[in-house]
């Protein structure tokens, strides 16, 4: 029931295109990453599942349901807000509860809908089912937030805050759960114990999971895929890992994460099979990836080149000779920005405790393997 | 292939176009109407001629002989409703230009001086706010009249005859003055406040004189303000039926009064639409130009950055302004006293101060006029009820969904004048099939237009400040748009609009001009039987009703300002 479809999706805001044709499978269970950033169309396109928005074209489903025309508060989709929108005049309690007390009073008859709508207005009078009261405490336990029931949101943290509004959202028992921006309103270091939470929290439950970002690291380190979109277009759709290491575009490779980008020339394929790239410079590298065409980008990533300040092992390929023109210490590695002919690289190192950082001017040899240098 | 956009009809469509129809039936057709008497001299009944031919065809015929002889009176010189246009165009200049110079020392020394007392002096700046105009015209009798404690001391003094004539122009506007200026102060403050400070302080660095500084820098920059403030003196002197009901004497015409008189005494539907046509197109004028220049300010000031002021501290302005503000706040609390002494008096006249104490005038008005003070409490409970849901509603729509033309069509009682409002309503409700001049219906209905635009903007204020994603959370968790409003949004809502409500209730029960023209007898407000009894020379119990109604106005205004401080999110 869980899965989301989304076809040849549209949308059009008073003339300016925020999304083009966004077609997506987001699988059962799985934490789901929309990445991009800011007027890309990641947030628009969760607020169309979410119904807050009407595509001008295309269709979504959840599960099996076409929801084109369902309204947002038919859809039970769980939605944790950006700002966590809880309702600032209820309790910890009652903004967990209110979904529920919502679900009784369109379930119930009359003298239930009134008893309902009049505790919701008045806490004082009446009382919250049983049932309701039971699921609101399991909820706040299993966001270790039971302690805290009767307090304000006011009267909350930042983080705990966050968790209300998972609690408030998890509660329903959503087909799918929707997260817009659900760290940025974290300092950095709550944001990483945050990321565990959602991430343990998620898997425990086992919920479709949708979230919205534009900070790459939190994107990969969370989710299962991720949606790099750009400009209203989604541009690749990817586990975290073959994103990383095989990006369709230097918009994709320059996102996630940082990059050397160099444009070349394909030469020939060689005969293992690989091909050669001319650079500027009379530069020469060789990839694993093929070709489609003669100009070509290749992409590789500071970590995966190797450092020397002696000799390069032999019989390796891809060896050049370069200069240190600036070395950054980083903490856990140092950044150095090597001159090679006319050619940039920038070229990371894990940093061990004893060994030197190696000064500007030090002549060096980079070596790449093949199969990290990625043709786009 | 694109989709047709679907009309969805839920209820919270519904509910605006139910508001739209309100302000339909109650707003714009009295006014149309209005003006259509104005120029075929007859009364039209407009819901008539869409529900009978008979009715229709008698409209037509009336249309048809539609002329602007009844505007004749207005334009020719000599005219009595000429004179009446003139009177009040001299009235309310006068008005607004002595109100502006009487304000603008006190507004400098709220703004820009140490003066002392400041609080106190902003508590007594309320007097003039919570007291109907007609009770201070009053005061101004008890104070000023042939018989009045004033005019004993004067002449114990040696003068003679009296101070002034309290019943001329010049009492008019000297109670417009002295009970309107508050409206003027506050925005003059806030004017002083603004002005930036750098420029003084540059104009001082270039080797000015203080005085010089201020007439060539200080004042300027303030301008807009002033302007702005004169011309909100202006309307409100224009419109104001309280003073010139009591104080006008028999020769002196004036738009209001006169208004009043053809439809209340003659039944002249011809002159008394004219006279409306033209307020409303004075007080649209006015309200148009006060708006333009409030448009040049916010451009203005946008240099003025909000420094920290250096207040001026020179003991001889200070303790003059001091003491000049104090002066002209004793005015009205003189006034409030003088009311309240003539309450519990047995006969006051004789000598400055009443011949005895008594309480027997208020054993009366609970004995004989308890269906009045009921009467108030039921017709301002209506008009609450109906301002919060419309109020409510229509903020919800401006706010939430842009709906500009609502946000339109529920400002335009700003610049109807009470008067106007009231000779639209009875004119088109007069007879069927809507047939509801003389229903305690009408009268609420009333009330409530012409104190929405004041109770929107405030409801408008606090919905602004509850954010979009709040109420799609409630959505999200599986409220529909209306259930979301009424248990998310409303009690968000609920301090705002009781301090607002509040608000509405305190007009209801001081409001004069609506009450008099449209209260049946047996639905008489206490404002109308303090008007009554004053015609009929019951003054005594019109002083002790009065000070019921004051002390009511200050507890509810007190208890809406404490609602607004204890917003607890």
């Amino acid at each position: 029931m869980g899965s989301v479809r989304i076809e040849h999706l549209s949308k059009v805001f008073n003339g300016n295109t925020a999304l083009e044709d966004v077609n997506l499978e987001i699988r059962e269970g799985e934490f789901f990453a929309l990445l991009g950033p800011s007027g890309c169309g990641k947030t628009t396109t969760m607020r169309c599942i979410a119904g807050f928005e009407t595509p001008t074209s295309g269709n979504i489903f959840i599960g099996d349901r076409l929801v084109n025309d369902v309204p947002a508060n038919q859809r039970n989709c769980g939605m944790v807000f950006q700002s966590y929108a809880l309702f600032p005049h209820l309790t910890v309690f009652e903004n967990v509860a209110y979904g529920l007390n919502i679900r009784r009073f369109y379930q119930g008859g009359l003298g239930t809908k009134l008893a309902t709508i009049a505790h919701m207005l008045n806490r004082r009078l009446g009382k919250v089912d049983r049932v309701t009261e039971q699921k609101v405490r399991d909820a706040l336990d299993f966001v270790e937030l039971g302690q805290l029931a009767d307090r304000l949101p006011s009267e909350l943290s930042g983080g705990q805050q966050q968790r209300v509004a998972l609690a408030r959202a998890l509660v329903m028992e959503p087909a799918v759960l929707l997260m817009d921006e659900p760290l940025s309103n974290l300092d950095k270091k709550l944001r990483n114990v945050m990321r565990v939470t959602i991430r343990r929290i998620q898997q425990k439950v086992g919920i479709t999971t949708i979230f919205v970002t534009h900070d790459q690291e939190e994107a990969m380190s969370m989710a299962d895929r991720v949606a790099v979109m750009q400009k209203g277009r989604l541009v690749q759709v990817d586990t975290p890992t073959a994103l990383y290491s095989n990006p369709v575009s230097t918009f994709v490779a320059d996102f996630v994460g940082s990059s050397n980008i160099l444009k070349g020339a394909a030469k020939e394929v060689n005969e293992s099979g690989e091909t050669v790239i001319q650079l500027a410079g009379n530069q020469q590298l060789r990839s694993a990836f093929p070709a489609k065409q003669k100009d070509v980008e290749v992409m590789i990533r500071p970590e995966s080149i190797r450092l020397f300040a002696g000799e390069a092992p032999a019989n390796e390929s891809n060896i050049l000779d370069g200069t240190i023109e600036l070395s950054t210490y980083l903490g856990p590695t140092i950044r150095y920005d090597v001159k090679v002919g006319e050619l940039r690289f920038e070229v990371d190192t894990v940093f061990e405790a004893g060994s030197p950082i190696l000064p500007s001017g030090t002549p060096v040899k980079l070596q790449i393997d093949p199969n990290r240098v990625v043709v786009l | 292939m694109k989709k047709r956009p679907s009309f969805q009809f839920n209820g919270l469509t519904l509910l605006k176009w139910l508001i739209y129809l309100f302000f339909l039936v109650f707003l714009l057709v009295p006014l149309f109407s209005i003006l259509l008497v104005s120029f075929t001299g007859e009364p039209v009944n407009i819901f008539g001629s869409l529900t009978s031919s008979k009715v229709f065809s008698s409209t037509l015929n009336k249309l048809s002989n539609m002329s602007l002889d009844a505007y004749a009176s207005v334009v020719k010189e000599g005219g009595s409703y000429f004179d009446a246009l003139v009177n009040s165009l001299k009235l309310a200049t006068g008005v607004a230009v002595l109100v502006t110079l009487v304000v603008l020392p006190i507004a400098y020394a709220f703004a820009r001086t140490t003066m002392p007392f400041k609080p106190f002096f902003a508590a007594l700046c309320t007097i003039p706010l919570v007291m109907p105009t007609f009770i201070s015209s009053h005061a101004f009798v008890l104070m000023f009249g042939k018989t009045g404690w004033v005019t004993h001391l004067y002449q114990s003094l040696g003068g003679e005859g009296v101070l002034f004539d309290v019943q001329s122009m010049l009492g008019i506007v000297l109670v417009q003055v002295f009970f309107f200026f508050p409206y003027a102060l506050w925005p003059m403050v806030a004017a002083f406040k603004i002005s930036d400070v750098t420029l003084e302080e540059a104009s001082q660095n270039l080797g000015a004189k203080s005085w010089y500084t201020f007439c060539r820098v200080t004042l300027p920059l303030a301008m807009p303000g002033i302007v702005s403030s004169m011309l909100l003196i202006f309307t409100v002197s224009f419109s104001d039926f309280g003073t010139p009901i009591i104080l006008a004497p028999k020769d002196l015409n004036l738009i209001v009064v006169e208004a009043y008189r053809e439809i209340a005494g003659f039944f002249n539907w011809a002159g008394s639409a004219v006279l409306t046509v033209v307020m409303l197109l004075v007080a649209a004028f006015f309200f148009w130009l006060q708006r333009l220049v409030i448009k040049g300010k916010e451009y203005g000031t946008i240099s003025g950055k909000p420094t920290k002021q250096k207040l001026n501290s020179h003991k001889g302005v200070v303790s003059a302004l001091t003491v000049y503000t104090f002066l002209v706040m004793l005015v009205p609390t003189l006034a409030m006293g003088s009311i309240f002494l003539s309450s519990i008096a047995t006969t006051w006249g004789h000598h400055a101060l009443p011949d005895g104490y008594t309480l027997e005038h208020y054993k009366t008005i609970f004995s004989s006029s308890g269906k009045n003070i009921w009467n108030s409490m039921v017709l301002a409970a209506g008009t609450l009820v109906l301002s919060v849901i419309i109020a409510t509603f229509v903020s919800y729509f401006v706010v939430r969904r842009g709906s500009a033309g609502l946000d339109y069509v529920s400002s335009i009682p700003l610049i109807v004048p009470g008067i106007a409002l009231g000779i639209a309503l009875i004119q088109t409700f007069n007879t069927a099939p809507l047939h509801l001049t003389g229903t305690a219906l009408l009268l609420i209905v009333a009330y409530t237009i012409r104190r929405m635009p004041y109770m929107i903007r405030s409801t408008m204020s606090s919905m602004m400040a509850i954010r979009k994603d709040i109420e799609e959370a409630a959505v999200s968790l599986g409220a529909s748009s209306l259930l979301a409003a009424i248990t998310v949004i409303g009690p968000l809502l609920f301090p705002g609009i009781a301090a607002g409500a509040i608000l509405v209730f305190v007009t209801v029960i001081k409001e004069t001009s609506i009450s008099i023209l449209l209260a049946p007898s047996d639905w008489a407000p206490m404002s109308l039987a303090v008007f009554q009894n004053l015609l009929r020379g019951e003054y005594y119990t019109a002083c002790a009703m009065a000070i019921l109604i004051i002390v009511i106005v200050i507890v509810l205004q007190a208890l809406a300002k404490k609602l607004t401080k204890d917003q607890l999110y």
